[in-house]
Parts: structure tokens; sequence; C-alpha cells
């Protein structure tokens, strides 16, 4: 017994050793590299506020996710995208936009104003702006596409001559740039995909739907009336044509000429209609085909935004004094609410060009101390198809009913709680989901030394 | 507290009165020994994940530490005698693992995990060549736990520093080791001890992370016998 009691004295007084500031504490929180300010360019995924001036300002809008801080609601609802968190974490200055305006409809209601000077701000470094490209100045939402909007689109390159004109043509090597962009490359890109293999699928269905109506319903007549069914028939699809008639109107007047000469007429209804569906199938096939043909065509544009992205990088950042340059790459545009509304083989092409892209930059930056490359792609590829670690409740569904989550606030959210869905918008990321993306980005960072 | 600490002034003093006492020519029954050493702790990890919200396979590794030891014995019988150290805590520096291998270090930990073995000692208390083989229990407490300006960038970047809480376990410990005597009063002795220590991370973000820790830690001592 004795001896018990003096192991447990040796016991107290070990534990006496550990008395005296056993809390947990944050301990030391200054990063390796103390950056003295951070300059971004690139698009909407980075934008902080670009457009958030007349109607757009007035809807509570500006950037493109759940717009304003609800973190009494959620903790997850701070209305930033990535760019501010990683100030925050830097401890340096909320980034600004340095430059505002909108170029679109004038109006003396500001709630309805996409009107608003452009104006650049001197003493802010954040150039991105939604809609912008790589080295393309017309991008989605630009005055030349969409002139009630009138976005400027200013493209990576000039966003870059614009920062290098306020700072005598140099950096000064301790910022920390950050660019990403090539999304608005691919929307563009798939835009003019879209509309050309529809213009060709339309061509293509026009062309076959007369000889497919003739087809169809000469073998119906009356047998007196089959030596000059074809000829009656095609007749009256002509003129029904050069009347200006739409396809039903053609349709009917080839129908009434193939009763006339004694078809049954519910026959003919019938095969009047299988001619539509037959030639709507044609035109599938012809923007299928279109789609096929470009397809490449794509692909290679993407390959040339990426590497030309890489030499912005090189030739206007790093050989120019930027010593810390976070290049993000293009995160996977099939994923997202646009891409899944695709086709299989639209979605494959997406991935194609996005696959591209990324080759060409990653290829492009080579190996730099002084460049990060962030694999956004594989991680959010990895979010659609594996949510839950992420913390994420729906990868499918938008978070906003507005069309743009450039106006989406807490007002116009799609259920109860959004606070973990991935997308705000078709293609746009939630509050949750910029927060996720900075912790990769800084995960990044810690690797390379620099936090 | 106070009661305790009673009590060891009282058995140091006992110990000192033992120490005074005609001593046996070797460790033997109702003989005291001291000694002195290092100890070398590694952990053996097996990190379980960061729960959500985080990047899938965040994982951390935990690094060992060698401290003093100064280590009591008290022979019961020729063969069977307990033990128990007094030393200063162990500071594990925690690195990432896992996706977030290469971050470098996100924080340190103290742990102090106070052990009373019950051993058993092969052959006669003169022999030369001690083996011995003990089964200890043990409170692994941890303190003084400290995050870094890394852990706050991968858990809550731009947010409130990231603190973390690791829970303290009672478990036990299997030692086997071997003493040589010297000379009548000195003797050397190595001994490794595994622990089986399964505890659970808690951070402030409400994330938290299971780890099997089972350290190993081999001591190398040089003691008197009194």
């Amino acid at each position: 017994m004795r001896q018990t009691k003096f192991a447990l004295a040796l016991l107290a007084a070990a534990a006496l050793t550990a008395c005296g500031g056993t809390d947990s504490s944050p301990g030391d929180q200054t990063h390796a590299v103390k950056f003295n300010q951070q300059v971004t360019f690139g698009d909407s995924l980075s934008d902080v506020g670009t457009y958030a001036v007349g109607a757009i300002a007035a809807a509570g809008g500006g950037r493109y996710t759940i717009n304003g801080s609800n973190t009494s609601v959620n903790a997850a609802y701070t209305g930033l995208n990535w760019t501010e968190v990683l100030a925050a974490e830097l401890k340096l200055p909320a980034p600004c936009a340095a430059q505002t305006g909108l170029q679109g409809t004038d109006n003396a209601n500001p709630a309805l104003d996409f009107n608003v000077p452009i104006v650049n701000h001197a003493a802010c470094f954040n150039y991105a702006q939604g809609g912008s490209r790589v080295t393309d100045p017309i991008g989605p939402g630009n005055r030349a596409v969409t002139p009630s909007l009138g976005q400027m689109t200013l493209p990576v390159v000039s966003q870059v001559k614009n920062h290098l004109a306020k700072t005598g043509g140099k950096f000064s090597g301790t910022e920390l740039v950050t660019i990403m962009a090539g999304g608005n490359d691919v929307l563009m890109q798939l835009g003019a995909l879209s509309a050309g293999a529809t213009a060709a699928g339309t061509a293509a269905g026009q062309k076959a739907f007369p000889t497919l109506l003739v087809s169809g319903l000469a073998p119906l007549v009356a047998p007196s009336n089959l030596p000059i069914a074809q000829q009656t028939i095609g007749l009256a699809i002509q003129n029904a044509a050069v009347a200006g008639g739409d396809q039903t109107a053609i349709a009917g007047a080839a129908a009434m000429a193939a009763i006339n000469l004694g078809a049954s007429p519910l026959a003919a209804q019938a095969a009047a209609e299988k001619a539509g569906t037959d030639a709507a199938a044609e035109g599938a096939k012809a923007g299928a085909a279109y789609a096929a043909q470009q397809g490449p065509v794509l692909v290679g544009a993407l390959g040339k935004a990426g590497a030309e992205l890489a030499a912005i990088v090189k030739a206007e950042l790093v050989a120019k004094g930027a010593n810390y340059v976070v290049v993000n790459n293009l995160p996977d545009v099939a994923g997202t609410p646009s891409g899944k509304a695709q086709g299989a083989d639209i979605q494959a092409l997406i991935k194609a060009m996005v696959d591209a892209f990324n080759a060409q930059l990653k290829s492009g930056l080579g190996d730099d101390p002084r460049i990060v490359y962030v694999d956004l792609f594989t991680i959010s590829r990895d979010q659609v198809t594996n949510p839950a670690p992420y913390g994420l409740t729906n990868t499918t569904a938008r978070a906003c009913t507005s069309a743009s989550s450039l106006t989406c606030t807490s007002k116009t959210l799609s259920a109860p709680d959004v606070s973990h869905y991935m997308f705000a918008d078709d293609i746009h990321p939630t509050p949750f989901v910029y927060g996720l993306m900075t912790r990769y980005v800084l995960k990044e960072m810690a690797i390379k030394g620099w936090l | 507290m106070k009661i305790r600490f009673n009590s060891a002034v009282k058995m140091l003093v006992a110990a000192s009165a033992l120490a005074c006492a005609a001593g046996a020519s070797a460790q033997s029954a109702g003989q005291w020994t001291a000694k002195f050493g290092f100890n070398e702790l590694t952990p053996k990890v097996e990190s379980g994940n960061v729960s959500a919200p985080a990047l899938p396979n965040t994982k951390a590794d935990v690094e060992g530490d060698i401290q003093p030891l100064l280590i009591f014995a008290y022979g019961l019988t020729d063969n069977i005698s307990l033990e128990a150290a007094l030393g200063t805590p162990y500071k594990n520096t925690i690195v990432g693992a896992g996706s977030v291998a290469g971050v470098g270090e996100l924080g340190t930990v103290e742990a102090l995990p106070p052990t009373l073995f019950a051993q058993y000692r092969f052959f006669s208390p003169s022999a030369t060549f001690r083996p011995f083989v003990g089964i200890g229990a043990t409170y692994v407490h941890f303190m003084k736990a400290r995050g870094s300006g890394k852990l706050t960038a991968l858990l809550n970047p731009g947010g409130e520093p990231v603190t973390f809480e690791i829970d303290n376990k009672f478990t036990y410990t299997a030692q086997v080791g071997l003493a040589v005597n010297f000379s009548e009063r000195w003797f050397t002795d190595v001994t490794v001890n595994k622990s089986k220590l399964r505890t659970d991370v808690h951070f402030s973000t409400g994330q938290t992370q299971h780890m099997k820790l089972d350290p190993v830690s081999v001591v190398l001592a040089v003691g008197y016998k009194f």
C-alpha cells in the first residue's frame, strides 16, 4: 500500500510539472512571406464588383455568387469570392474593383439603369471583370453581344497592361498576383458552336422537308392519280413556300394536295407529321455533324487561349518582377449546371476544350519557383462527384433564382437553405465553394513555402 | 492535490530512510532504485481524415520528441517491482499528411503520459543481465495545443484563428527491457514501451479528426540502487 501511494505521489509530482498555461491557443498566425498587396487579373470568378453600379448595385448585386453578408443566418453566407477570402487571410486590405461601370441601356431610374460611366480606381488592384476572356475583348455580356447589359469584359491581357501602366511597367516583387481566366473563352466558343450547329441543322431540315413530304404523301393518292402525284404535291409545296408559309403551312398545303388526289385525310396527316419528324431528325443529324466537325477547331482555340494566358504570366508578370503568382487553372465547366444541360457529345467537347486549355497553360508555365499552379479542375470535378467530404449538400441545383448570380441575393434563393450548395447559378460557385477554393489555393501556397 | 502532495513528501522521506538502511546487493525485495535517462517517444501515426468540410484525405502526422526522465522503482519481491517516472512533457510537432502533405508544420502539442508499471524481472537479483517485462496503466494528458497560420489557412481562412484540443486518454502500455548490473549499486538499462493510444482531435471550426498514435518509447537510463 505504501508503495502504491508512493507511485501515486510520483504521478502527482509529474502532473505538477505540467501545471500552468495548458490551454489551447492559435499559436503564431503570421505567414512565411509578408505580401504587401494583392493584385488580381481574371474574370467573373475573381470580380469583386466591376459592375456593382446602376441597376446591379440597386439590386444588391455585384459579385458572381450569393451577394451580401448574411453570416448571422448561416456562416457560409459570406457574400465573398475567393480573392476576398485570400486577402483577409493574408491580412491585406479588402480588394476593390480597379474599374467600374456599365455600357448598357440608359435609364433615369437607377434600378433599371445599365449605363454608368466607366471609372478607373487608382487605389484598387482587382482588375478581374465578369465576362473577360484571355485576349479576345468580346466576352459574354459584352455590349457587342448583350447591348442591354453592356459589360466591359476587358480581356486579361488588357487588365495587365492597365496595371503596368499604373506602376511604371513593373511589379515590386512583394505582391501576391492572382490570375484566372479561360471560362468565358469556353462559353463564347460554345455559343458560336451552338449558333452554327442550329443554323446548319435548320438548313438541312428545311432542305430535306419537301422531299420527305413528297415521298411520304405521293403513294397515298388514288391509284389513277399516281402518275401526277409527285408533281402536284411538289407544286403545292413550292407555292406555299413562295407565299412565305412556315413548316406547318407547307405541310398543310402538301397534305391538302394529296387529299385532293384521293388520299385518306388521316393517312395524309400522319404522313405529313412523319415527314416533319424525319426532317427534324435530319436537322439534328446535320447539327451534330457540324458540331463534330467544328469540335477540333474549338479545342484548338482553347489550347491557344491557354498558351496565351501562360505567355502573359511569363512575359508580363514574372518577367516584370512579380515573384509570387498564383495561377488557377480552368475548373470543370462540363460539371457545372450549364455543362450538364448539354448533351453527352457537347459535354465531352467541353471537357476536351478545358483539358486543352489547362494542358497548354501548365506546359507554358513550366516549373517556376515564382508561380503556383493551382489545379482547380481536379478539385472542382471531385467536388461534383464526391461532395460529402467537402461539406457540399447539392452539386446540381442552382442556389439562385436569378439567371445570373451577379444580382443574386438572400432575396432570390431557390430553397430555404442553399448555404452548402455548390453552384449559385449555371456556372458560378456559392460563397461556401469560394471558401473551399481559397483553402485549396492556400494549401498550394503553403507547399510552395509562401505561408 | 494537497493530500497527494503531502503523501509525496512523506514518501520521499520514506525513500531517504530506505536509502540509508543497510542495502541489499542488488535490486531485490524492499529495495528502491532510481535511474536517470532519456526517452525517445515516437508516435506510430495512422491518421483519420479531418471531417467535412475539408479536402478529402486531409491527414496529419505527428513527429516524436526526446525528453529526460527520472524513473523510480520499488521491489515488491526479488522479481516483481513497481515503476513510475518523473519527466518533462513531450513536445510533438503536427505536420500535414495525405492530401495536405508538404504544407509543413500545422501545430504543436505537449503530451505527458504518466505510467505506473508492474514489472517482472527475470533471474536472481545478483545476476549481471536481468531482462524484464512490464505492463502499465497510462494516462495520456495533452496540453498546450498550438495552432498556426497554416492551420487557419487550411481550415478557416480569413476567419477566427483555428485552435484545437486533443482528448486525454486512459490506456495501457506494454514494456520489455534489459538491465545490466555493472557494479553492486550501479546499473544501466534499456526499455522499450509500446502504448495503445486512440484519440480524437477537436478543431475550433467544429471539425474533428480521429488519430491512432500508438507511441513507442525507447528509454536508455543509468540507475542507482539504494
